[in-house]
């Protein structure tokens, strides 16, 4: 790409740039739907096939596969090394597994950019799987300490002892929950205080749950996903896709979470995501590594930032990180939210998005908790989540950060190749943004190529 | 238990950092009487029992429980006995060792993590039985099963350690009136055995006690009007099953059956059983987390009992430097059940 002045500083060094080549991921499912008898593994190890077989990828040593799941069975201690075990790939590409709530994804491909860059890898797959159908179930505490005692008997005594020591109680199982460990409020709980902190209405949200249905429907129906989902167990499109949906629709589903505050109750299950199953893959590869086999690589990961928010002590709202990360990254970066020709926020909710949205443009919150001189500015709707994002989509939480990437990165090369052919030769960026659970938030930006 | 009784020595136990008031371990003329060993709970709750029944006159013993807070009092409490005073005793025991199983339960329970500084309220929980002891005398001028914790201020100075050995030391001070009876001031000292007797404590906490109906001298103070409750955003919510005064109860050794089962509880006046207030203190002390430090002032009022089971909701927010404020209420009745505050010490 030739450099302009607007460009970002390049590399001084001549380090390899990571780009993006291409991605693969199976329709998501809702819980219980398609998806109810199949693993993680299974799914990863679907995802990555179809990533291979798209790729030419058979028998093939990758630097590295990296992904992970967020509700994982401790079977399921090797998961990604156990995917590339049952993929085509050699067996030879080495793996490890990496767990950072909703945002793995997203941080699965950072990670790999990151190792690109440094020369350390010529190449890697990120993703990301979770089944909310599948889901680990835990014995008791009860039961599992009685029968970790009784492992360690040695005598009759000993083991009855321990035997007696159960109560009909320990045979209740122990789902697991979403809910956050440290405060016992479910994320939904704790993003309707942040609605109502920032006073974001109903119809708003629904907007933004009504789009997402729409571009994504549009997306499929223009052969967008053509080279970007492979089907499965008979699902073609993601099943919670509502083509059809209307604000009037969304306008009359019940409200779920912050029934019991002061304000009207805004958030629905239709201005929420589902819990979802699916598994999403992307292919990185240094430049060299992509040309050397005719692949064409869409865009670079130019940087990413990370950032938490203290949620536990009351100072921001759980999902709030990426308000952080992203004016960190900008600024690093020299850019302004104009520069962007587009921005993914990962919708956890739709309120998700508009209180990040709301935070960015209000000045007294940029000055006081972000430390700018100004507020960080508005973000262009029409550049927004423009293919539908998870509202629509669904959210298999380690899989929105793949499904998104491998997205935005066909975006910006089809955005820059119309631009070049109009005689436009300039930057092509996206952001990428996405908030996780423990008030972790994760954000990159992605470079057309 | 066995005790020996001997005059006081040393000064100081009344704390050389503000606390305390006028009257110092000893140095108001309080016999010192030591004890051999960790005095049982459950024996001292059986005692207890026969005491307030002597006290109640052959009255119910609920009627002493009249003036918890949220419990409606019952008319016609009265003072058991006449002019009632403090027995000057202090109560001492000496190198006790905690028991790291116990401390792992009790820090499980609460929400604090597994780490080897004893949270300030499992220190409570080492001193309780001593000062305790001293309610349950026979000379103690408040019927021992009514009491009700209004308040609880614990300063952790300096972190004790799993493996050091603990003095504790126990008496009660500022008996006064209060306007639904009488309150009194159960202070306890816990030092590392081996430092200097006249040294400051390592912990000290001051459990506020009222007894419904027993009227002691002086004026009774007027009743300061409360701002009514306002439920501010919420961070977080508890949740206590009906077993959580059981669980409690076996880590803390307070089995006060008031807290064990809805049939115990009711027969003592309550509707269900409720959460030990020092639970629920203990959970807010949990959720402010490390970043109160090692050494750290805990005060906490308590207003209304946590019947269980029950969820109630939390708000932690910043209360200064290094400081934080903990709001615990009942979402649906919008009334509060304890506030708290964290104080990181310089």
């Amino acid at each position: 790409m030739a450099a302009t002045p607007s460009s970002p500083p390049a590399p001084t060094t001549g380090a390899p740039r990571a780009v993006v080549v291409g991605g693969n991921r199976i329709p998501f499912a809702r819980a219980g739907g398609p998806y109810a008898r199949v693993s993680n593994l299974d799914m990863l190890t679907a995802a990555l096939d179809g990533l291979v077989a798209r790729f030419g990828l058979q028998d093939e040593v990758l630097g590295e596969v990296v992904a992970g799941a967020v509700l994982k069975h401790s079977r399921d201690f090797n998961l990604t090394r156990e995917a590339v075990l049952g993929s085509p790939l050699s067996a030879r590409t080495p793996a490890y597994d990496l767990q950072q709530a909703c945002a793995t994804g997203l941080e699965a491909v950072v990670s790999i950019a990151n190792k690109i860059r440094l020369g350390q890898v010529e190449s890697g797959v990120a993703g990301g799987v979770d089944s909310a159908s599948d889901v680990p179930i835990a014995v008791s505490e009860g039961l599992r300490r009685t029968l970790l005692t009784l492992s360690r008997a040695r005598t009759v005594p000993q083991r009855l002892k321990a035997a007696a020591a159960l109560r009909p109680g320990d045979l209740k199982p122990a789902t697991p929950r979403t809910d956050e460990p440290r405060t016992g409020l479910s994320m939904g709980e704790h993003q309707a205080f942040t609605t109502a902190q920032w006073g974001i209405s109903r119809q708003a949200q629904d907007e933004i749950a009504f789009a997402s249905h729409q571009r994504l429907a549009a997306a499929y129906e223009a052969g967008f996903f053509d080279d970007l989902v492979t089907p499965y167990r008979g699902l073609v499109r993601d099943q919670n896709l509502r083509a059809d949906t209307s604000l009037e629709k969304l306008g009359k589903l019940k409200p779920v979470f912050g029934t019991r505050l002061d304000t009207p109750a805004t958030m629905t299950a239709g201005n929420s995501t589902p819990l979802t199953d699916g598994a999403s893959t992307v292919l990185l590869a240094s430049e060299g590594w992509a040309q050397a086999r005719g692949l064409t690589p869409l865009a670079a990961v130019v940087d990413a930032e990370t950032a938490a928010v203290d949620f536990v002590h009351g100072e921001d709202g759980l999902l709030m990180a990426p308000v952080y990360a992203v004016p960190r990254l900008l600024a690093r970066q020299g850019l302004g939210l104009g520069d962007l020709d587009y921005v993914e926020i990962h919708e956890a909710f739709a309120s998700t998005v508009l209180t990040t949205l709301a935070a960015w443009e209000d000045k007294e919150f940029c000055l006081s908790r972000l430390g700018l001189d100004d507020a960080l500015g508005t973000v262009d709707r029409e550049r927004l989540n423009v293919h539908g994002s998870s509202l629509a989509a669904g959210h298999p939480f380690a899989a929105t950060g793949g499904r998104i990437v491998a997205s935005v990165a066909k975006t910006l090369h089809r955005r820059r190749a119309e631009l070049l052919a109009a005689g436009e030769d300039r930057p092509v960026r996206a952001l990428v943004s996405v908030c996780a659970a423990g008030g972790l938030g994760v954000a990159a930006i992605l470079e057309a190529v | 238990m066995t005790a020996v009784e001997s005059p006081a020595r040393g000064a100081g136990a009344g704390g050389a950092a503000g606390g305390g008031g006028a009257a110092g371990g000893g140095s108001a003329g309080r016999r010192v009487l030591a004890l051999a060993e960790s005095p049982g709970l459950g024996g001292l709750y059986a005692r207890a029992g026969l005491a307030s029944g002597r006290a109640a006159v052959g009255g119910p013993v609920r009627r002493a429980l009249g003036g918890v807070p949220g419990i409606p009092a019952g008319p016609g409490d009265e003072g058991p006995r006449a002019a009632p005073a403090l027995p000057p005793v202090e109560h001492r025991l000496g190198g006790v060792v905690p028991d790291p199983a116990r401390l792992t339960a009790y820090q499980h329970l609460v929400g604090e993590p597994a780490s080897d500084v004893l949270p300030a309220g499992f220190v409570h929980v080492l001193a309780f039985p001593v000062g305790i002891a001293l309610i349950v005398r026979p000379d103690f001028p408040m019927p021992p099963l009514g009491i009700v914790h209004l308040a609880n201020r614990v300063e952790q100075r300096s972190p004790l350690r799993v493996g050091d050995a603990l003095d504790i030391r126990a008496w009660a001070e500022d008996l006064r009136p209060h306007r639904k009876g009488a309150q009194v001031e159960l202070v306890a000292e816990v030092r590392r055995a081996g430092a200097p007797a006249d040294g400051p404590a390592a912990w000290r906490g001051v459990s506020t006690y009222l007894a419904p109906g027993v009227r002691v001298p002086g004026a009774v103070p007027e009743e300061v009007a409360r701002p009514e409750f306002e439920a501010p955003v919420p961070t977080g919510r508890w949740a206590f099953d009906a077993g959580a005064g059981r669980r409690y109860a076996a880590v803390s050794g307070d089995a006060n059956p008031i807290h064990l089962h809805p049939l115990t509880a009711r027969a003592l006046g309550f509707p269900r059983a409720i959460a030990h207030g020092m639970l629920t203190a203990a959970r807010a002390l949990a959720d402010v987390g490390a970043r109160r430090g090692e050494s750290y002032d805990w005060d906490v009022e308590f207003a209304s009992p946590v019947l269980l089971p029950s969820t109630p909701v939390v708000r932690v927010a910043p209360a200064g430097d290094r400081a934080w404020s903990v709001t615990a209420w009942d979402a649906k009745r919008r009334r509060p059940h304890l506030t708290a505050e964290v104080r990181a010490r310089a």
